[in-house]
This record gives structure tokens, C-alpha cells and sequence, in this order.
């Protein structure tokens, strides 16, 4: 619900959680951008300045364990030795702006075989390091020494050792393997995936729309094949309870004498008429989502109602009752919100772990970590399984046939021929509305009458005076296409 | 009542697709970005004065990813790890020897396989000194020598030595602020 303050239907300040949402998001976007470039230093580092030296000296222990692991002092660090393509190396930072200058550093370096001979070995100095040298000390052994080191200085064991010095485990190896591989490989997988994603489901797709392929009818009918709800016809046409048929069931609730639909010179308002009981329930739920306690609903109260909320358990309440009742007419095999669930939560799945590694490659991987491109393509492959997977057909074979004989009814509904002249012609027009809309094609229905005189319906007030056809379309459709369109965009997510 | 494993599947479906719906946009324009900053430019500050006269203290500069390893030319201006400290420490400096050269100091001066070489990016009068007794280096195929324009007040090749290529971040291209200068 909206805090507002002043008048409680005008609203001084009104809190709107998807804007404020929107904002946050924003914010927190921003402020990361911020972050980045405040710190994405990069120092033009200068020389140290001499500095007062220690008379005692440092004694420093390293051991590479067999598995490539680093024993400082007796204690296991986080850095390990890194695989590299020619040789294995470790570079250990053994001294860093420690506060504490010292005469002299000696490390020793352990290895886990007698490589010390075959091993390139330096030892890095900078700021206020007045000499390094390193040398073997052993078959196993490298001795690394630096004089009078300053307060500030930076000290590094480099060991560059013979490949097959250490054996780390072999999920280590993998991922060395795979931070190691040629860019043109990543580039090649990051193409390749969403590509064989997207015609693997391309042949899915084409493969159902075969097996349930719906017969184009030669003869149109004149009449609706059967006396179904348009929200049904529509479900069963597109597979989807959308805005159509959201704006179908407003008008055929007009028709039949529950709501009036009222034109305003700015804006249009809803009223309630006579609300009989044999209301189904998707409609009843649906007409609790447009009035309130008052008579009328105008289109201020529609929007706050709309934007009070990121998501409408209503609407979603409504198209679930939309599926589920063409579901129990034999029309389709599973519920299609179900089917295509289990598909959305696939792709989901697959988006969420393709983000969490995108994360962790930039975390752990050496830049340029190339390996991130495979993320992205799992990303865009996860984003086509949700779009695409909505697309799956589950009509039964009764589905297939009562579909049959409704395109057979559009072919009518869009009949390029004007209809006759007829008295009943008005009637016939409304009756068929909220069908031709489900069907698509309400343009080409009016358009039959376009020459025939016209009345208002009576559950269609407006201020204007002398309404055609084209007038009352043009008036009637933007107000059921913004209210369909609003509320279907409120589905909360897991329902379609 | 339904099942533990369908309330996951319901509650994942919908608290998922909440973060999706009003996330998206984000998460793709951050993994844009971070693609745009890995692989392609990003700018960064840089501190210290290094680089003087040529680039300032907290100066805003470009920095172009793409193609650096394969194109590097005596005279550019490189963002590089610092091969002491990889993960922690990045430095700009500006490339002296290319790989294969022979660079030497001498007298104040820098020479490259035995021949003075000229730096107009340097003042009038500014000498070259080395680090005590690390007066020449011979530079492998893989390895380029590196040194600050603030020759008296630089952190650089001289000290930590050559550098191979795999510690190259990119090239900075352009001095974007507080004012505009394209780097040569």
C-alpha cells in the first residue's frame, strides 16, 4: 500500500516501492562505480629515500611442499606455487613496508627435490634495499640475502622451478589448465554455446509444433464453436494469458452487464453494475483488483493501485485460474504455467550459476581471465531456454481441434468482406468483440462494420455526443489495452 | 500442503525471478562494464610523481587493453604488475628497451645497445643515475626495461630489473583529467 501524506486519495508524497527500488538499484550502481574508480589506482612509484638502518638482522625459513603449497616459518600461507607453462614458480613477498629496517635478511628456500641447481632463482628488492643477491645452498636448498633494508622495503623470492617439481592436486591442475587456454578457445565456446542453445530449442520447438500441428480450417464459421470464456479462447490460441486477454475479459464482463466501462474527457473510470454471482473465479478476482469499496474506479486509483505493488498475487491468482480451467477442458497435456515453470527455473538456475562463476573467475583467475566469456555465453544460453522454453506447445489433441474450429471462427472475425446489412448486426458486433480481440484481429472485425450505423453500447458511457465506430474503437481500445497491459505486467514471477 | 522440494522449486521461482526482473538490467550493464575494463579500456588515477613531467599526481588517464602484449613500442607509457608483488602493486612507467637490447647508463645518459638514446619527454638537465652498481642489462626475447620520466624519483627497472610481458596491464593512451593530454 502507498504511505501518502495530505489528502489520502491525492497524495502529496507518494512511496512507491518500485521506485523506490529502482532508485536503489541505481544508488547502489553508482556507488560502485565510485568505488571502482576511486580505487583503480595505479602508483608511479618513487624511488625510496635512504633510511636509518638496523644493526640486527632477519632470519627467514620457506619450504615448497610436494603438493606446491608454502611453509613460511612453520606455518602454511595462502600463496602456493603457481603452474606455469615452461617452469613452476613462486613469488613470496617476504618483507612489505614492515616499519622495522634491518642490517641484513637471509631466506632460505626448501625445496621438495633436488632442483636447486636446475632453479632460476632472484631475489626483488625495492625501496631502500642497498644490495640482493641469491645462490644455491644445497641440492635442495636457495639461499636469498639482502643488506640494509629499509623500513619500507619490499622483498620477493622469485623461484622459477623445473616442471614436475611439485605435484599439486589435480583439481588445482584442471583449473591452471583452464586459465592457461588459448582466448580464441573461449571466444570460440562463448559463440558456440548460445548459438547450439538457441537451435537446440529451435528444433524442439519445430519438432512439438509438428507433432501438434493445428489445422488450418478451409471454411470459416460464423459463430464462436463453443460458449467459453475469451480469456480461454485466448490461452488456448497463444499459450499465454496476456494483456489481450485481461482487456477480453473486462469487455465480455461489460457485455454481460457486471461493469460499465466509462470514457472521461481525461482519463476513464470503471463501474460496477449488477456483479451477478455466476462470476467464475479468475473474474471475480480480477474485478477485486479493479474496485475497491467504491462504485466506480477511476483511472488515478487503478495506476496507485498498480503502482503500489512490485507484483500482484491477484493477477497472478487470475492467470492461474485462466490455465487451469482450460487445463481441466482437455486442452492442453499439463498446465502450461507448470511446463513452462520447470523450464524458467532451468534457465534461472543456469543464470545464477553462470553469475556466480563470472564472479569467482574474476576472483581467482589471473587476468586476463578469458574463461569469463564462457559465463556470459552460459548467461545469454540461460536467458533463450526462458524465453524460448514459454514457446513450447502442450495442446491435446482435443486442443488441437477445438483451436481448429476458433481459427476457423477468426478466418470470419477477419473477413476482409463488409458484413450485411442487418438488424442484428450491432449485436452480433459486441458479442464478438472480446473474442476477435483474443484472437488478434479487432481491427479487421470493426472494419466489416465500418459502413453500418452505429449505437453506443449501453455499458459504454461517454461524454462525446454522435460516436461511429471508429470513434468508440478508438476510444474503448486505449482504455482496455493500458489496463490489460498494466495489469498483466504485474504477474509476480513463476507465474506467466 | 506441498513438498519441501516443490516449496524450493516455488520459493527459487519466484524469489529468482524477483532479483531477475528488477536486477537485469544491473547485472548486464555490470558484466558489460567489467568486460569493457578487463579486455578492452578502463581509466584509473594515478599516485605518486613517478612520472613527472609528463603525467601528474591524481591525474585521471586512459588505459587501452586490448592488443597491448603484441603491440609495444619504445616510448609507450605501460601500466604493469609489479613482478615482485603481482597481485598488490601496479606501476606506470614508460618503455626504454625492447626485448633482445642491450641498455646501459652512463654519465647520466641512457644507452641502448651501445647508442645514446635522446628523450625530449624528459627537462632540460635531468640526469639518469643507476641503482649503485646495476649499470647495464641485457634483455631476453621476453622481457622489457621500464623506467619512470622522473628519472632522480623513480621506482623502476633500474632497481627491480627488466620486465616480461605477461606483467603488462595495457597502455596508457590519454590524460583525461584535469586536463587533456594524448600520450605519445
Amino acid at each position: 500500500m502507498a504511505h501518502t501524506l495530505g489528502n489520502p486519495q491525492k497524495g502529496i508524497i507518494g512511496f512507491y516501492k518500485r521506485k523506490f527500488l529502482f532508485f536503489l538499484i541505481l544508488f547502489v550502481f553508482v556507488s560502485t562505480g565510485f568505488y571502482i574508480y576511486r580505487y583503480n589506482s595505479y602508483s608511479a612509484d618513487d624511488a625510496a629515500k635512504s633510511q636509518p638502518i638496523g644493526a640486527y638482522g632477519q632470519e627467514i625459513n620457506i619450504s615448497i611442499e610436494d603438493d606446491g603449497n608454502v611453509v613460511v616459518d612453520g606455518s602454511k600461507v595462502k600463496q602456493k606455487v603457481d603452474l606455469l607453462n615452461d617452469y613452476d614458480e613462486l613469488r613470496l613477498v617476504v618483507l612489505d613496508n614492515s616499519g622495522k629496517s634491518y642490517g641484513k635478511i637471509r631466506v632460505t628456500l626448501n625445496l621438495p627435490k633436488n632442483v636447486a641447481e636446475n632453479t632460476k632463482h632472484e631475489f626483488l628488492g625495492i625501496h631502500g634495499v642497498d644490495g640482493t643477491s641469491s645462490k644455491v645452498g644445497g641440492v635442495n636448498q636457495i639461499i636469498y640475502e639482502a643488506t640494509n633494508v629499509s623500513s619500507q622495503a619490499t622483498l620477493t623470492v622469485v623461484a622459477q622451478l623445473p616442471k614436475g617439481t611439485v605435484d599439486p592436486p589435480l583439481a588445482r591442475k584442471m583449473l591452471k589448465l583452464l586459465e592457461q587456454m588459448k582466448s580464441s578457445y573461449w571466444f570460440i565456446i562463448a559463440a558456440l554455446l548460445p548459438l547450439f542453445t538457441f537451435l537446440f530449442l529451435i528444433a524442439l520447438l519445430t519438432s512439438e509444433f509438428k507433432q501438434q500441428k493445428i489445422d488450418i480450417p478451409e471454411k470459416e464459421i460464423s459463430f464462436p464453436p463453443m460458449a467459453i470464456p475469451p480469456a480461454i479462447v485466448g490461452a488456448l490460441y497463444t499459450q499465454k494469458v496476456g494483456p489481450r486477454e485481461i482487456a477480453a475479459t473486462l469487455i465480455d464482463l461489460a457485455l454481460r452487464g457486471d461493469i460499465i466501462i466509462v470514457d472521461r474527457e481525461r482519463g476513464f473510470e470503471f463501474g460496477k453494475n449488477k456483479f451477478d454471482q455466476r462470476l467464475l473465479g479468475f473474474e471475480k478476482v480480477l474485478l477485486s483488483k479493479i474496485f475497491s469499496k467504491n462504485i466506480f474506479s477511476g483511472r488515478g486509483e487503478i495506476e496507485q493501485r498498480i503502482n503500489n505493488h512490485f507484483y500482484s498475487k491477484k493477477i497472478s491468482i487470475v492467470s492461474s485460474g485462466i490455465y487451469t480451467l482450460a487445463t481441466r477442458l482437455g486442452y492442453f497435456k499439463v498446465n502450461p504455467q507448470a511446463l513452462h515453470a520447470k523450464y524458467r527455473f532451468v534457465g534461472m538456475a543456469a543464470f545464477f550459476i553462470a553469475i556466480g562463476g563470472f564472479v569467482a573467475s574474476l576472483l581467482w583467475f589471473t587476468d586476463p581471465a578469458y574463461i569469463i566469456f564462457f559465463w556470459v555465453a552460459m548467461m545469454i544460453s540461460a536467458l533463450l531456454i526462458s524465453i524460448l522454453a514459454s514457446r513450447m506447445p502442450v495442446r491435446t489433441v482435443i486442443g488441437q481441434d477445438v483451436l481448429s474450429n476458433w481459427l476457423a471462427f477468426k478466418k470470419y472475425l477477419s473477413n476482409p468482406e463488409m458484413m450485411p446489412f442487418s438488424e442484428n448486426n450491432q449485436e452480433i458486433f459486441q458479442k464478438y468483440l472480446p473474442y476477435a480481440l483474443v484472437l488478434e484481429c479487432e481491427a479487421a472485425w470493426a472494419r466489416r462494420f465500418a459502413k453500418h450505423s452505429f449505437i453506443t453500447p449501453d455499458w459504454f458511457l461517454t461524454e462525446k455526443v454522435g460516436l461511429g465506430l471508429e470513434d468508440f474503437c478508438l476510444s474503448l481500445f486505449p482504455i482496455i489495452s493500458y489496463v490489460g497491459r498494466s495489469l498483466a505486467a504485474l504477474k509476480e514471477p513463476g507465474f506467466e | 500442503m506441498s513438498s519441501p522440494k516443490n516449496q524450493f522449486f516455488n520459493r527459487f521461482l519466484f524469489g529468482g525471478g524477483v532479483l531477475l526482473d528488477l536486477c537485469k538490467w544491473v547485472i548486464f550493464a555490470a558484466v558489460l562494464l567489467v568486460i569493457v575494463h578487463k579486455f578492452w579500456f578502463t581509466i584509473f588515477v594515478v599516485d605518486g610523481l613517478s612520472m613527472e613531467p609528463t603525467i601528474h599526481d591524481k591525474e585521471l588517464v586512459v588505459l587501452k587493453r586490448f592488443g597491448t602484449a603484441t603491440n609495444v613500442q619504445r616510448g609507450d607509457v605501460l601500466a604493469v604488475k609489479y613482478p615482485g608483488d603481482p597481485d598488490h602493486k601496479k606501476y606506470i612507467k614508460r618503455v626504454i628497451g625492447l626485448p633482445g637490447e642491450k641498455i646501459s647508463i652512463s654519465d647520466g645518459k641512457v644507452y641502448i645497445n651501445n647508442s645514446i638514446h635522446e628523450e625530449n619527454y624528459i627537462p632540460f638537465g635531468v640526469i639518469t643515475e643507476p641503482n649503485g652498481d646495476n649499470k647495464e642489462w641485457q634483455l631476453s626475447t621476453n622481457e622489457y626495461f621500464l623506467m619512470g620520466d622522473n628519472r632522480p624519483g623513480s621506482n623502476d627497472s633500474r632497481y627491480f630489473g627488466p620486465i616480461e610481458k605477461r606483467f603488462f596491464l595495457g597502455k596508457a593512451t590519454t590524460v583525461i583529467y584535469p586536463r587533456f593530454l594524448e600520450l605519445k
